[in-house]
């Protein structure tokens, strides 16, 4: 950083009151919101502001002056200036249209554009509020009602379609704030997040779910109940089923756009009785062709 | 970030008497609701203005006042001068 006096423009021998007037005069042509559109004024300003703040302070002053601490480190903290917040938005409630209002009035092509720029300001749509919702993964399938309760203690209902995916919005038009002049209401957005389901996942349309059966389920074929994001159906299973057999629910998945509905797909699992049966075993080691199928035959290991 | 009142003085180091004569002032005009005062983000710039105003550069209340002005109305013309650009580059001319 430079020399503080210098940045001030003044000799080191100058007194507290030299130095504060010279930062004032400094300051009122540097205030970054006094000159909004001088991008380096912003610089310049903390250039002087921390040379200033570093040499009004008489003990800071003492210090610099014996060699003690340098000019470093003396910056004031970060922060945004008025100007970042009068440009943005539409300045409401402080920005007025006094400096030419004068203008407007005039008959050319000038005055025409200021017109109608004021009245798209008058009529300004409202704003659209954003809300965020999460649901669970059977009523994104299903589809359901969920009310959202509001920051100022109202209520939305939100009306869930079925086959809604993760990271959705659903639009409610005219429940975003209120507009100005003939201006309508903003729109809510809620963006909803649907949460992981321990037994089902969603691939596209479909969805996909594991299902234990037992040996003799899977051996015999028999028919067993499946859950689907709608309620539990009977599927049959096919006799000589196995761990990794996909069977096709149709029609059980998401819904589709413009009708029709993807498909759910069970993959089935088979699930030894939790304590060794000896029935069992005795019947496995009497089971020659059992023994003597190797299911890793002709694969790499 | 949107401050209750209590919540703009302790952020901002603004007395409470002060921040009144700022409100009667209309220098500050922050939202209100059932719940009292919101200030955001562009009144807490604001605020800093008028104090960078006031402490640094030794205005009085009745030039903070006239500066005020004259910084909304500037505000305002780059405002719509803004708007004009923006509907001069959608016109063909």
């Amino acid at each position: 950083m430079k020399d503080p006096y210098e940045v001030l423009g003044v000799a080191s021998s100058a007194s507290a009151a030299d130095i504060q007037k010279a930062y004032r005069k400094l300051a009122k042509k540097l205030h970054p919101d006094l000159n909004p559109g001088d991008k380096r004024a912003e610089e310049k300003f903390k250039e002087v502001a921390a040379a200033y703040d570093l040499l009004s302070d008489t003990e800071k002053r003492k210090r610099f002056d014996s060699g003690e601490i340098d000019a470093t480190g003396a910056e004031r903290p970060q922060h945004q200036f008025y100007r970042d917040f009068a440009g943005a938005d539409d300045g409401r409630p402080y920005t007025n249209s006094a400096g030419f209002s004068d203008f407007i009035n005039e008959d050319d092509a000038f005055a025409e554009l200021l017109r109608r720029s004021q009245e798209a300001r008058a009529n300004r749509r409202g704003e659209d509020l954003r809300y965020q919702l999460a649901i669970d993964f059977v009523d994104s399938i299903a589809g359901t009602t969920k009310r959202i309760t509001l920051p100022d203690g109202g209520t939305l209902d939100v009306k869930i379609p079925p086959g809604l995916v993760d990271g959705n919005v659903i639009r409610l038009k005219g429940k975003g704030e209120p507009g100005a002049g003939k201006g309508g209401p903003g729109d809510a957005l809620i963006e909803v997040e649907v949460l992981p389901d321990r037994r089902f996942t969603r691939d596209g349309d479909d969805i996909s779910l594991e299902l234990p059966v037992s040996l003799s389920e899977a051996v015999l074929g028999g028919r067993i109940r499946v859950p689907t994001p709608t309620g539990d159906v009977t599927m049959a299973i096919p006799k000589g089923s196995n761990t990794g057999t996909t069977l096709r629910l149709r029609g059980k998945g998401a819904p589709r756009r413009g009708g029709g509905s993807g498909d759910e797909l069970v993959k089935l699992k088979i699930v030894l009785p939790k304590s060794p049966d000896p029935e069992l075993e005795a019947f496995v080691s009497n089971w020659d062709i059992g023994k003597n199928f190797n299911p890793r035959e002709g694969s790499a290991s | 970030m949107i401050m209750t009142r209590q919540e703009f003085l302790t952020s901002s180091g603004v007395e409470a008497q002060t921040l009144e004569f700022w409100l009667e002032q209309e220098w500050l005009i922050p939202e209100r609701n059932a719940g009292g005062m919101r200030f955001s983000e562009h009144d807490v710039a604001r605020a800093r203005l008028i104090r960078d105003l006031k402490a640094d550069l030794g205005i009085n209340d009745e030039g903070i006042d006239v500066v005020l002005h004259l910084v909304d109305q500037l505000h305002g013309v780059r405002r719509a001068l803004a708007q004009l650009r923006a509907e001069l580059r959608r016109e063909p001319t």
